[in-house]
């Protein structure tokens, strides 16, 4: 509806909060007392059913053809600058349309109504290549990770965004905090106001730490209410000083949460309003998006050295292409494209693109057949994206188009697990026997 | 005098508390007598939105917040605002005309009878934009709207199958909006199911065979029954209460008004207080009421809530998430703009009188001596009274419903 999406600029930060805590976890600490990061384990879990996991050795690098694949920045070689941002693709992306696999006959038998021509992708090769949309992230360096997913998928939304939520692809439950709390845990100043800052009001499931404090924030604006006040103006004094003791106290329930929060917020508050913001006349002009405003603020909240190393980007838009999904999904691409072009420029600018690794998320693909009706239901595994210092073109391996599941999906051939260790262990250098309740093979050779 | 933080418990559960206080005004009415006044409260008829400007979005939103908003919206209101996070459409993919319509029906099953709110809801226009049921086909059917039926709206996962989701696609197909005829909803049996299917172990052969299957199914009683029950106290059933819970329900046909009075007459109705945060909804209704302004409705935009636009299918998520971070920054941002308005406490004791209007009779003794020393230093009685509104309206304990 034309109505409801320019309804978009004055909803920028809904779809984002809202989207983040479908599930309605918190962003809460579990508090201190079972020891600092250790995420909680459970040897009877994931016993078998792991993902196989091939190494990126296993696959050609892509060739240095056309704008396409462009490598990255060099990555700084300080583990403690680094800083990661996480899009999340809200919906369920469809990988066939993302990374296009257009040289094989099989995808234009499984998918009548929605191939993509080969004239109209960014070739990597003779085989795969991006979409189109995607030409201004591809000219600066665009990494697809492969096939990730789950073993045992499900086809609900809410039980697969759970699972990436946890970092848990067979959703075993083994894990009470979300996957970038316990990121946070591991690489955070516990000191820290925030180590984690979800973009939006909601706070995202993916964010529940032990230690770290994970927080939300809808914007800058809103920072002003809760700190700085001159004495002079005596009424707002008055009121950030009785706010101050609206939160000062141990209680026990929502009322103690509300009270913690509280406090948190503020203390956080204060750590923004010390952020100078970026003011410069040359400041690189980003798409009114959604995923546009917040990667503007995360791109201050990745060049303030505050102690924030993770932020998490709803995009706010809306992947679950059962529908027209040619032109919905070419839209969403290049609402991608754009915002994060005009991110990456930005940090460029400041001279901070050496630090930022940005990755993608989404709870599923599509299915990988399309009816013959330009939609795709639900599927399972899928694209992940990565931009930044990153070695460009496909990494892991794609999934067969011909050896499909029982219910005719892609099988994953990297669990969503993996795919979180490959970035924590080759970006952070955590290794993912600290991240998850088992060794995981990884993708290596994605960062330049 | 009964209990008056009892009383509030009562009010803010099973009304939108859209009123001011002190709850004295009740009188001396018991709480189990105050449950069944509200239980016997007359549905509002509220008059027509006026659609048709460039404006219907604002119009749309604005008209429902306002009839939640009246002193006199009580339980059948809940449940119509129940109904649209359960039951859920959204303007993000139809138009505000079709969310109207399916409101309408919301507001005459609210307190009816849930099988024939589920039959209205599957071949509701902005139900079929909104779950890709518009013209599926039942040769290439769309599985959206059977997955979600079964999975959010009626039974809960665990209790169908793949097989089942693909089977109620082909039951479901045959529906569309006619664009060229007013939007009416129209069966073409040309594209509907030609042929019975096994769904939820018995053969099926339309769309209203495959609700009735659904609405039979032993899941479904006590699914519903724990949502509602859910959304009144606070915190899930344990398994005897959802179980007796779900016979009543079941024996009663799937009476809605019955289950909600099944609700809020069981005990732990009255337990369970100041156990969940208010919503984004809620927190506005309330604070609207007692900042006496008619609060500009885009705040609930930043606060993930808007009416009309639910986030997803699963409607608006649970607790949880109405306790981070950036739902204080807006908070705090409200109360502090909008107390400016508010009438002049003008009591020797203006730290109780604004808690009282404000429905809190529960406060900590931090938030009280946090507001008695706020207002130490100020001189002017309307000053005190601006910052007390704003302090009360931004306290923890506000945000609890």
């Amino acid at each position: 509806m034309t109505e409801s999406f320019t309804r978009r600029n004055f909803l920028r930060w809904a779809s984002a909060g809202a989207g983040a805590a479908a599930a309605g976890a918190t962003v809460w600490r579990l508090g201190d007392d079972r020891g600092a990061a250790s995420p909680a384990t459970n040897p009877m879990t994931n016993a078998s059913g792991g993902t196989r996991v091939s190494r990126s050795g296993g696959t050609t690098p892509p060739p240095a053809a056309g704008e396409a694949a462009m490598q990255g920045v060099a990555a700084t070689t300080s583990i403690e600058a680094r800083r990661l941002v996480v899009v999340e693709f809200g919906g369920g992306n469809d990988g066939l349309s993302t990374l296009v696999p257009y040289g094989l006959g099989a995808y234009r038998d499984l998918r009548p109504s929605t191939a993509i021509d080969g004239a109209e992708v960014l070739a990597l090769d003779d085989e795969y290549g991006f979409h189109q949309n995607l030409s201004r992230t591809s000219a600066r360096g665009l990494a697809a990770v492969q096939g990730v997913g789950s073993a045992s998928p499900d086809g609900s939304h809410f039980e697969m965004m759970r699972r990436w939520w946890a970092g848990d692809p067979e959703g075993t439950g083994a894990y009470d905090t979300g996957i970038l709390g316990r990121l946070a845990d591991l690489i955070g100043d516990p000191a820290a106001a925030a180590v984690a800052v979800s973009i939006g009001s909601g706070s995202s499931p993916a964010l529940i730490s032990r230690t770290a404090s994970t927080l939300a924030l809808p914007n800058v604006d809103a920072v002003g209410y809760l700190t700085g006040a001159s004495s002079d103006d005596a009424i707002r004094y008055a009121f950030q000083q009785g706010l101050g003791r609206l939160t000062s106290s141990e209680i026990d329930g929502v009322l103690g949460r509300l009270r913690e929060i509280g406090r948190r917020t503020t203390t956080f508050a204060a750590e923004i309003a010390a952020m100078s913001g970026d003011t410069d006349e040359q400041a690189v002009e980003y798409p009114g998006s959604t995923l546009g405003h917040g990667l503007r603020l995360a791109a201050d909240l990745v060049e303030a050295d505050n102690g924030v190393r993770i932020v998490h980007l709803p995009m706010g838009s809306d992947f679950d292409t059962h529908e027209n999904h040619r032109d919905r999904h070419a839209g969403l691409l290049d609402e991608f494209d754009a915002a994060v072009d005009a991110f990456l420029g930005d940090l460029d600018r400041r001279g901070i693109a050496d630090r930022v690794l940005l990755m993608t998320t989404s709870e599923f693909g599509r299915r990988a057949g399309d009816r013959g009706a330009n939609g795709l239901d639900h599927g399972t595994a899928s694209i992940a994206l990565l931009a930044g210092p990153v070695v460009a073109g496909r990494h892991g391996e794609h999934p067969s188009l011909t050896s499909l599941d029982g219910d005719d999906n892609l099988v994953a051939t990297l669990g969503l697990d993996a795919y979180y260790a490959s970035v924590a262990e080759g970006w952070f250098g955590v290794p993912a026997s600290e991240l998850f309740d088992r060794d995981l093979e990884i993708v290596s050779g994605l960062f330049t | 005098m009964p209990d008056p933080a009892l009383i509030a418990h009562i009010v803010r559960r099973m009304t939108f508390a859209a009123r001011p206080f002190p709850a004295d005004e009740f009188g001396e009415i018991e709480p189990a007598a105050l449950i069944e006044q509200l239980l016997g409260g007359s549905p509002l008829s509220p008059d027509e939105p006026e659609l048709g400007t460039d404006d219907d979005y604002s119009v749309l939103i604005r008209w429902w917040l306002d009839i939640m908003a009246r002193p006199d919206a009580g339980i059948h209101e809940r449940m119509v605002w129940f109904w649209h996070g359960h039951l859920t459409s959204s303007l993000d993919r139809t138009e505000p005309a079709l969310m109207l319509r399916q409101h309408r029906l919301l507001r005459e099953h609210a307190l009816g009878n849930f099988r024939e709110l589920l039959q209205a809801m599957t071949i509701d226009a902005a139900m079929l934009h909104w779950l890709d049921g518009n013209y599926s086909q039942s040769w290439g059917p769309n599985e959206n709207f059977s997955r979600e039926v079964m999975e959010l709206f009626a039974l809960g996962r665990g209790n169908y199958t793949e097989a089942d989701v693909r089977a109620g696609a082909y039951l479901f197909s045959g529906w569309y909006v006619d664009g060229e005829n007013a939007n009416t909803v129209t069966f073409d049996p040309d594209n509907g199911p030609q042929e019975p299917r096994e769904f939820l172990g018995r053969s099926v052969t339309s769309a209203t065979e495959a609700i009735d299957a659904i609405c039979d199914h032993e899941a479904c009683a006590s699914y519903v029954a724990g949502r509602v029950y859910a959304s009144f106290v606070g915190i899930e059933p344990d398994d005897d209460v959802r179980a007796s819970l779900a016979t009543e329900f079941r024996d009663s046909g799937l009476d809605i008004a019955t289950l909600v009075a099944s609700v809020v007459r069981h005990p732990s109705f009255l337990e369970h207080r100041m156990n969940r945060p208010r919503t984004a909804v809620e927190f506005f209704l309330a604070a609207r009421a007692v900042l006496e302004t008619r609060l500009d409705h885009w705040i609930l935009d930043p606060m993930g809530q808007v009416p009309f636009r639910p986030p997803n299918v699963a409607g608006w998520p649970g607790a949880a998430r109405w306790l981070s971070s950036g739902a204080v920054f807006t908070k705090v941002q409200l109360a502090y703009d909008n107390s400016w308005d508010t009438v002049t406490i003008d009591s020797d004791e203006p730290v109780d009188a604004v808690l009282a209007k404000a429905g809190l009779y529960e406060v900590s003794p931090e938030t009280r001596s946090a507001l008695v020393d706020a207002i130490s230093g100020i001189e002017s009685r309307r000053d005190r009274s601006t910052l007390l509104h704003a302090l009360a309206v931004a306290s923890p304990e506000f945000s609890i419903a």
